[in-house]
């Protein structure tokens, strides 16, 4: 296991360089690039004031150097290890080492790029992570009864609703949940945007019942989030309990569960601690796979409920057509999804002992 | 001798009315499905109005009559796409029914009939360039008008009478089936118009992922080695990084026309069906029949393409069904966002004019286009569902 896991980590290092390189590509093949995007949006019509723009952001970016030389310049600057002080263009300095990844500045706000990423990221996070657990607890349930009364009318329909929840679109569940339900012209039960109350800062931590019933602020987080929660999770929801339900029913009539019967084992505790245990592999690889669905997720989210997370903060970018703000939410995204690939390969290393590097076909 | 005789069973109906090829059990094991038939009644319903729609919904009539003279002005502005769909549909139309050429030469024929049409409809087909959508209103209100054959809905996709106020915003009624947007445009008929995007983006994005993931995936699991780890580590990058970031990423350097977002959707979405390919190849390239065509020294292209790939292909039709639909959730969702295609109706674009600023919610404006995504999505899955039971039954569960 240990190899496997030394292995995977290795593989981290191209797929990492690559994942620079297409998020580079495809900036750098635009038509024009990024210095008609941003010599367009920065200049006015004055043609010194135009040129004199232009030969700043040439400079800053070396865009008159060859594309490979203006890559590994921009990943140099990218990445947490490389030559410091690289300053403007082709580095100076030799000195190599860890240092902080610079992702380039907003030309919008003239803000640094990381530290709207580092304010915005959190929220993208705290709806992925409370959305995965509640996901996965509910499907493990809703899956292991289907499974057990397999045929019967719930797993039909079940399975029915499931394939038609996982065919509703995202964007059309976000509509209608602050449609009919954060409107005061329909039910207005829930918050329509935002993550707090405008008087957030006025509230307890904890709901407090002195003087009336004030929510306080974890309960009022917790509000708002119930229809992004929502929103985020039915799809995968209904995909992974499918894939609770083939797994439990496929371990039921596994050779180990018959020989646990047969010794004499009770039925809950043959579901729970002989069935259950090993339906959760393919789960464990699933979760893996919907953490970049999910984040794909938080800019539909982010954007229907107005939450200012990593999400919305690139869509926007793309209407403010600022260039190294869209390269960097994008970036960062792919390095989100890698990180959870890896974690899942190396938890399923853990929990399938049978996992190693020999039976890995890559 | 006679007594131990076993009488022959006679063939039942059942049994002689199943198909002998395996493509016509397939199919017909598919439409066995409930769910399969209804998927495709819907897509086919959807392909008849994308081709129809010039007629189906038209504010201009489709004849008139005014002083003795007759005309027909909806023919007058057909535009260059209708024209080469009807064509399309009509060769279609042609060739479905003869059995003895084969699907593939078929298939051939009606992409070469589009080839050729594109280029003369574009020629020949010259539509007015501005529409007085109010001429044959004003006319009708004049009472110059003797007689007038109507679309069945009497509105076009972007007929918008934003100076009426009584058409602005409308709730679903006798005149607006399905209600009327912001700009006074009938929501029914935008609806109708959409089914082109919603279909070709399905198609054609559809298309250029097969087309990429056939070939990486083949030679990944043809060649293994170091190209096998090479490719591996593509899928890596493509399925690590969250689709819809790429995909604005793209569309904020690359624009947003039509085609650019079948390209980008394609470029993107590939992954899956090279995976397929590339465990199939692996699976395939120790048989006997491989060996036999290296050791005939047939080129690689051959061995890949023609002795390989038809041995593969049954997933690539199940992924496809999947791909189509989820390449219509990602235009729907670009379209929804504010990316998508310009100056087209979309049904992700009318969805997001639903939720207005200040907290209105048009609720005709979001149900229903978002009730055509969700149906065609749905349709697709189900499809791709069926398709899998029926060609795989070792797959289904």
């Amino acid at each position: 296991m240990g190899t496997y896991i030394a292995r995977r980590l290795l593989l981290i290092i191209p797929t990492l360089i690559g994942m620079t390189v297409v998020t580079f590509a495809v900036m750098a093949f635009a038509p024009g690039g990024m210095r008609s995007v941003i010599v367009n949006r920065e200049s006015g019509l004055d043609p010194r004031a135009r040129q004199a723009i232009e030969k700043f952001y040439t400079k800053k970016y070396g865009l008159d150097k060859p594309l490979t030389v203006q890559y590994l310049v921009w990943l140099n600057k990218v990445s947490p290890l490389g030559v410091k002080d690289a300053g403007v263009g082709w580095p100076s300095s030799r000195r190599f080492g860890f240092k902080s990844p610079d992702l380039g500045e907003s030309i919008i706000s003239h803000r640094p790029v990381l530290a709207m990423i580092e304010e915005s990221l959190p929220v993208t996070l705290l709806l992925n992570v409370i959305t995965i657990p509640i996901m996965i607890g509910v499907s493990l349930w809703t899956g292991l009864k289907a499974a057990q009364h397999r045929g019967g009318i719930g797993d039909v329909v079940g399975g029915s609703v499931f394939l038609g929840l996982w065919s509703i679109p995202q964007i059309w569940a976000g509509v209608l949940l602050v449609g009919y339900l954060a409107n005061k012209n329909f039910i207005h039960w829930f918050p329509a945007a935002g993550l707090h109350d405008l008087r957030d800062d006025e509230m307890n931590f904890l709901p407090t019942l002195a003087d009336g019933f004030h929510r306080g602020w974890l309960l009022d987080t917790g509000w708002h989030l119930v229809l992004p929660v929502v929103c985020l999770m039915y799809a995968g929801f209904a995909f992974s309990s499918k894939l609770t339900r083939a797994a439990t029913l496929e371990n039921m009539a596994a050779d180990f569960v018959r020989t646990a019967r047969a010794k004499g084992v009770g039925e809950r505790q043959v579901l729970w601690r002989h069935v259950l245990r090993n339906s959760l592999l393919p789960l464990i690889t699933y979760t893996a796979t919907i953490v970049p669905g999910l984040i794909s997720g938080a800019i539909i989210v982010e954007s229907i409920f107005g939450i200012p997370g990593m999400g919305k903060l690139g869509v926007d970018a793309v209407f403010d057509k600022d260039p190294e703000m869209v390269l960097s939410t994008t970036l960062v995204a792919s390095i989100l999804g890698l990180i959870s690939y890896l974690g899942a390969d190396i938890a399923y290393a853990m929990a399938d002992p049978r996992v190693s590097f020999e039976s890995e076909a890559t | 001798m006679t007594a131990g005789a076993v009488p022959i069973p006679a063939r039942t109906d059942t049994e002689s009315a199943l198909p002998a090829s395996f493509w016509g059990r397939a199919i017909h094991d598919t439409l066995q499905d409930f769910g399969a038939r209804l998927g495709l009644v819907w897509i086919i319903l959807l392909v008849a109005v994308a081709v129809l729609v010039p007629m189906l919904a038209n504010t201009e009539p489709l004849a008139v009559k005014i002083g003795g003279h007759w005309s027909f002005p909806a023919a007058r502005h057909l535009t260059p796409t209708d024209v080469t769909l009807f064509i399309l549909a009509a060769a279609t139309l042609a060739v479905l029914p003869v059995r003895r050429v084969s699907v593939a030469r078929r298939l051939l024929f009606l992409l070469v009939v589009l080839a050729v049409s594109i280029p003369l409809t574009i020629l020949f087909v010259k539509p007015p360039i501005t529409v007085d959508w109010q001429q044959y209103r004003d006319l009708q209100r004049a009472g110059k008008i003797q007689f007038k054959v109507m679309a069945p809905l009497p509105y076009s996709a972007n007929d918008y009478q934003r100076d009426d106020p009584d058409q602005v915003l409308q709730p679903p009624s006798r005149v607006h089936w399905l209600g009327t947007e912001a700009n006074g445009g009938d929501v029914l008929s935008r609806m109708m118009y959409a089914t082109r995007i919603a279909l070709s983006i399905g198609l054609v994005s559809t298309s250029i992922a097969v087309v990429i993931g056939v070939v990486v995936g083949g030679l990944m699991g043809y060649f293994v080695g170091r190209i096998d780890i090479f490719g591996m580590r593509l899928i890596e990058i493509f399925e690590a990084i969250p689709t819809l970031f790429l995909l604005i990423t793209f569309v904020a350097f690359y624009g947003r026309s039509l085609i650019m977002i079948m390209v980008i959707i394609g470029v993107t979405g590939w992954t899956g069906e090279a995976r397929f390919i590339r465990a199939e190849f692996l699976r395939l390239r120790k048989q006997d029949f491989v060996h036999a065509a290296v050791a005939a020294g047939l080129p690689l292209r051959s061995i890949l393409f023609r002795h390989l790939l038809p041995n593969g292909i049954t997933p690539i039709l199940v992924m496809s069904s999947f791909g189509i639909a989820s390449a219509i959730l990602y235009e729907s969702t670009l379209s929804f966002l504010g990316l998508g295609p310009v100056d087209v109706p979309s049904w992700g674009q009318m969805l997001n004019q639903s939720l207005g600023v200040g907290g209105t919610f048009v609720w005709w404006i979001a149900v229903y286009p978002g009730l055509a995504i969700f149906l065609t999505v749905f349709a697709y899955n189900l499809l791709g569902e069926a398709l899998r039971d029926a060609l795989d039954p070792k797959l289904s569960k």
